[in-house]
């Protein structure tokens, strides 16, 4: 039982693109694609052949492998409720962080690879902002194992308690930062347009320009997957822990359902940040962090304050 | 017995003269092995029964027999410098090959001379006790080492460099020496490591402390006591960067591990402080070598970084002992103190390995490279290898000694009080950017230098370096996965190390199980890479593969060589977030409006170390300034001498008669 | 429920330091003018009703509503750029106002004092650096009148954190010197905007003599 949670999260990611895509469809009032038109991308891809750049080496071919390991490994990390992942062990989560910082190496030095002036672009404001968003995630992840006294996934999620008004918006703040991290890992609004049409301005979707075949159907894959990797975190984080299995089960698609509805609506109705606008913002979700780790040093009373 | 062997060693090393120039290195490495092998026996007993070794050597030295005393700080320090050096030397043979032509006899035999004395000094300094045969150790180490970098002598930068290292390192030697005069003089107890124990056991420790750290901490690198690291590194060539950046700045911080095995009051503030300097050292030297274009400039910084790590996990483990946190202790030294045989690793490896690109292609500028890859496959690979370790990526070795140290700041978190948790998670934040800073980097140089295209003539035709040369760096490559993916062994080691300053280490590393879940999750790692990688193989053969240029977004004229990114424009999105250190200056000629049919023009930027600028080279153009102020009594006249003498005489003679001498 | 309202404050402080757009600065300013109204309720209940009624028109009618709009009326007749332009970058500006809460908390949670409630003093520190940090970085004058406001409601969180009702008086000198403050600037601004383009400082040095 202790794999439910990479299993579930698997099933989520697999329609992740889907309902992102349908919420976008219904926002603009198109009819759009339907729920797995994305897995039937895949599939097609899965079969296609690959046509390689002249100047890309072993590296490039390497970089997508890597990239989907390092994510399907992270979600090895997820717990469910009160079964754990199927890995777990004390400060967990910073083997998971460091986890997906290998992904992200590879993948910048596989667009690196192709010797394109665009991809160059893409991969070093990936490196530039995923470098910024690190310290958010660890001082949030910080914090939880402040207030709950445990340092793995499983247990920090075991023994949140939510009781006060006040702890309720430190979750509310948590599973803001969630959302915003998650949104800045996989490149997606306000930081980076997947939809837009100029490669000048794209981060992630320019780096796999030159991506084609099976590693083209890896990188689809992928995307899902890390919507799901932090869908599952969210849900998690809410989850009451006296609630049943089949319960929690259903909270835990709605959550992911949620948040995918909520990447489309966002992506239909807000406006990209400017490129140079982004660091400060990526800075500024550190800083909200920051006030989160304070308030629970007051909640746990090391913060004595009258 | 082995001790007679061990000194019959020192001996035989003079006859590396009389080799011929071929030989030196095989002779050298076969000492070199002897030295190693000894020691090394010795020092592995000494980790795993955690004894103390003590023999006196046949030497006499000021009356009394020199002793040599090994615990486990010495042991640990002597094995990883065992093995850079002599992975160094295995190096140097291919490396040096070129140059068997161009220098002649005693220049080539002074330098591998050089090298296994530097072998043997570093090896005395971690086994002397003795305040005055230490210094001697000390003082003959940094000796030979400037005898070995500046191997290329007829260069005029690299003899400036040189000097400029021998004369740093003579300032620490100063302070070092007054820390010891300033204990002996204070407690009148033996003038020794184990003298000191009596002064910091009497008085309060802290501001000798100071001492000692300023006088290690220039060997070691700590900011901004940096300023002759960028410039010897670029100048020696790479194997001796390899092993100074691997173990020679290590033995600054053995230095200062050493002077804290006997202090036992103070060490918060003693911690704060090393904390402090630490994290800025990590955070600055990452932060210049990003912008840096010399290949081994850039890896020096690098060097200043990972010193700044070491730090940091000893930081925090004197503030957990001061405070009462164990764990926190516990962890923070081990992660420091596994860092340091980490950085060792990776580190020589890196310097290896950019040493064969320079050797190819006679160019350390990065933005002259490019898609080397395809012409040294292998060198790419190890240097890839290097980079995700030096990244703390699991599954290589860096990951462990960080993991170590996050494991024990976040434990050390549950039980602080509020500011050691506000200084804890500026800890967790000063790490994490170094972390994502590093990857910056290093996903900038390997990309420059190894893949795209050539962006210049020198890196066309250029060929993969000698079975000799890649030899070590396999070697030493090895070694980071080993760390990696089974890093109980090693651990355990440098917790032994740990125990000299925190009690319960094996108690805390028996109950982390996290190190076999991390194991456990590298290996899964690994095997799903195979899997896919198999899996895409078996795709790959059934499909249609075509090979074609780089798509160029629809314009037709893209061509990699030309348009592909730079160092520069990879460093500048990062560079306009920092300009309070960086100093950016950009050499272009803007576009007037008459300018109808406009010339052909460039574009330069330049960046320099704000804090070497205004910390040493603004202060120096002063001192010198007054100096040419004061010369003007230099006349070059007899008389005005005779006079000078005359004036000062009369001074003394005033001054005795008023009673103020 | 205090301590979230002062939770909410800091975060307007991070939310100043990042954005660029002048309207959001009256936003703001709003926002902790009625999450002063709220701290200040939850805080006074049981004081003499009259001060409290005073105290608390005060930060609703005055902070939160009458002086952002004033400013809102000036932004719009003097034409004032979109973008606030600072000396800093913002980057710089975001980590040093995240510095100045983290030193709020570390200053009052050091000091103890039984008149004093240091978890409004922590919020004030930051509120109060922040406004005069705010004031250093910007070279536009309405820009400033917005700092000078920050710093008041920190003034107003301190004379919170003091307890007694004696402060509050003080506290209402320092509001009406600042309302004036604003007003007077307010018109003073509206006659330079015939003058100069911009309301820049700079420009000001030049009306010396």
């Amino acid at each position: 039982m202790n794999g439910l949670g990479f299993l579930l999260s698997i099933v989520s990611s697999l329609l992740f693109p889907g309902i992102i895509a349908v919420t976008k469809a219904k926002m603009s009032g198109r009819k759009g694609p339907g729920i797995f038109q994305s897995l039937f991308d895949v599939a097609r891809l899965f079969r296609k052949g690959s046509i390689y750049s002249a100047t890309t080496s072993i590296i490039f071919q390497i970089a997508p492998v890597i990239y989907f390991a390092s994510i399907v490994v992270a979600l090895l990390f997820m717990p469910f409720g009160q079964y754990k992942g199927l890995l777990s062990f004390e400060a967990d989560f910073v083997f998971f962080a460091y986890l997906l910082a290998v992904g992200k190496f590879m993948m910048i030095v596989g667009a690196m690879d192709t010797g394109s002036g665009f991809e160059g672009m893409g991969a070093n404001r990936e490196a530039l902002y995923s470098l910024l968003v690190e310290p958010a995630f660890f001082i949030l992840m910080g914090s939880l194992v402040l207030l709950t006294s445990h340092t793995s996934f499983y247990n920090l999620f075991v023994h949140i308690h939510f009781d006060s008004f006040f702890s309720y918006l430190i979750a509310l703040l948590g599973i803001y930062l969630f959302i915003q991290i998650a949104m800045v890992e996989n490149s997606r609004m306000p930081i980076d347009d997947p939809k837009t049409h100029l490669e000048l301005t794209m981060i992630h979707e320019v780096m796999v320009l030159d991506n084609s075949g099976f590693d083209m159907c890896l990188i689809h894959l992928t995307t899902g997957l890390k919507f799901a990797l932090y869908g599952g975190l969210i849900a998690n984080f809410i989850f009451p822990e006296t609630w049943t299995l089949y319960a929690k089960i259903v909270v835990f698609f709605t959550v992911n359902l949620l948040f995918a509805i909520v990447v489309g609506f966002l992506e239909s109705c807000r406006a990209r940040n400017k490129l140079a606008k982004n660091p400060k913002w990526i800075l500024a979700l550190s800083s909200i962090s920051m006030v989160v780790f304070l308030s629970v040093l007051a909640i746990t009373h090391k913060l004595f304050l009258e | 017995m082995y001790l007679i062997v061990f000194q019959f060693l020192f001996v035989l090393t003079f006859g590396m003269f009389i080799l011929s120039k071929k030989h030196m290195s095989y002779f050298g490495l076969l000492i070199q092995l002897g030295l190693a092998g000894i020691t090394g026996y010795w020092s592995v007993d000494v980790l795993i029964h955690g004894t103390i070794f003590e023999r006196e050597l046949l030497i006499n030295f000021w009356g009394s027999p020199l002793e040599i005393k090994v615990d486990s700080l010495s042991a640990f320090f002597i094995l990883v410098l065992n093995f850079t050096l002599l992975t160094g030397t295995m190096y140097s043979t291919g490396y040096l090959k070129p140059y068997i032509n161009e220098k002649n006899h005693v220049e080539f035999g002074l330098h591998y001379f050089s090298l296994v004395w530097l072998h043997i000094s570093m090896l005395l300094v971690c086994m002397l006790r003795d305040g005055l045969a230490f210094l001697v150790a000390w003082e003959v180490m940094s000796v030979f080492t400037f005898l070995l970098m500046i191997f290329e002598s007829e260069k005029g930068e690299t003899i400036r460099a040189g000097i400029n290292f021998l004369l740093q390192m003579h300032v620490g030697l100063v302070l070092i020496m007054a820390g010891f005069i300033y204990a002996f003089v204070h407690t009148g107890a033996v003038f020794s490591f184990d003298g000191l124990t009596v002064y910091f056991a009497r008085f309060h420790p802290f501001p000798l402390f100071l001492l000692f750290f300023a006088g290690f901490g220039i060997k070691a690198g700590f900011i901004p006591l940096h300023t002759w690291l960028p410039h010897a590194h670029p100048a020696a060539p790479s194997h001796i960067s390899g092993v100074m950046s691997g173990v020679i700045i290590k033995m600054g911080i053995y230095g200062i591990l050493r002077i804290l095995t006997y202090i036992h009051t103070d060490l918060l503030a003693i911690g704060i402080f090393i904390l402090v300097v630490s994290a800025i050292s990590g955070l600055l030297g990452v932060m210049y070598a990003i912008v840096q274009h010399d290949l081994k400039k850039l890896l020096a910084y690098h060097s200043i970084e990972n010193i700044g790590i070491i730090g940091i996990g000893i930081g925090i483990g004197l503030i957990g002992t001061a405070k009462g946190i164990p764990v926190l202790a516990a962890l923070g030294f081990t992660g420091g103190i596994l860092h340091i045989l980490n950085h060792s690793l990776f580190k020589s490896l890196l310097f290896y390995s950019a040493g064969s690109v320079y050797m190819k292609t006679h160019t350390k500028n990065i933005e002259h490279l490019g898609g080397l890859i395809k012409r040294m496959p292998v060198t790419a690979l190890l240097f890839l290898l290097g980079a995700l370790a030096i990244c703390g990526l699991p599954p290589f070795n860096g990951f462990i000694s960080e993991f170590l140290i996050y494991f024990g700041l976040f434990k050390g978190l549950l039980t602080a009080d509020f500011q050691t948790d506000i200084t804890i998670m500026g800890t967790v934040i000063c790490l994490t950017l170094i972390g994502g800073l590093t990857i910056f980097c290093f996903t900038k140089v390997f990309s420059i230098v190894f893949l795209g295209t050539a962006r210049s003539r020198l890196s066309e035709n250029v060929k993969e370096v000698s079975v000799g040369m890649i030899f070590p760096e396999i070697l030493a490559g090895i070694v980071i996965v080993a760390i990696g993916i089974f890093p109980i062994f090693f651990v355990k080691a440098a917790g032994r190390v740990a125990g000299l300053y925190v009690e319960d280490i094996p108690w805390i590393i028996q109950n982390t199980p996290s190190l076999s879940g991390v194991s456990r999750a590298s290996l899964v790692f690994m095997l799903l890479t195979a899997l896919l990688w198999f899996l895409r193989r078996t795709q790959q053969k059934r499909v249609q593969i075509e090979h074609e240029p780089t798509w160029g977004c629809g314009y037709s004229g893209a061509d990699p060589a030309v348009h592909q990114y730079t160092a520069t424009s990879f460093a500048d999105n990062y560079r306009e977030l920092a300009p309070p250190l960086m100093k950016v200056d950009k050499h272009f000629e803007s576009l007037k409006e008459e300018d109808i049919f406009p010339r052909p023009r460039s574009f330069k930027t330049e960046t320099s170390d704000r804090l070497e600028k205004n910390l040493v080279e603004k202060p120096v153009r002063k001192v010198i300034y007054w100096m040419e102020r004061v010369a003007i009594f230099q006349t070059g006249n007899l008389q005005h001498y005779i006079m000078y003498a005359f004036l000062f005489m009369g001074l003394i003679f005033l001054l005795t008669i008023f009673k103020l001498i | 429920m205090v301590f979230s309202l002062i939770l909410l404050f800091e975060l307007t402080l991070i939310y100043l330091a990042f954005t660029e757009r002048v309207k959001r600065f009256l936003t703001i300013l709003m926002i902790q003018g009625l999450l002063l109204f709220g701290i200040a309720y939850l805080q006074l209940k049981h004081i003499n009703i009259l001060y409290l009624a005073f105290i608390l028109s005060e930060t609703i009618i005055v902070k939160g509503l009458l002086v952002p709009l004033f400013l809102n009326q000036m932004r719009k007749r003097n034409n004032l750029d979109r973008l606030a332009h600072s000396k800093v970058s913002t980057f710089v500006t975001v980590m040093a106002i995240s510095a100045a809460i983290v030193f709020g908390f570390l200053l009052s949670s050091n000091i103890h004092d039984d008149h004093l409630q240091t978890k409004f003093l922590a919020a004030s520190i930051a509120a109060i650096i922040t406004g005069i940090y705010f004031v250093m970085i910007h070279r536009n004058i309405f820009t400033h009148l917005v700092g000078y406001l920050i710093t008041e409601n920190g003034v107003f969180l301190f004379s919170l954190a003091v307890g007694s009702e004696m402060p509050m008086l003080v506290n209402a000198a320092i509001l009406l010197d600042i309302f004036v403050g604003v007003l007077v600037l307010g018109i003073f601004a509206n006659r330079v905007g015939d003058r100069f383009k911009k309301m820049h400082v700079d420009d000001l040095a030049q009306l010396k003599d």
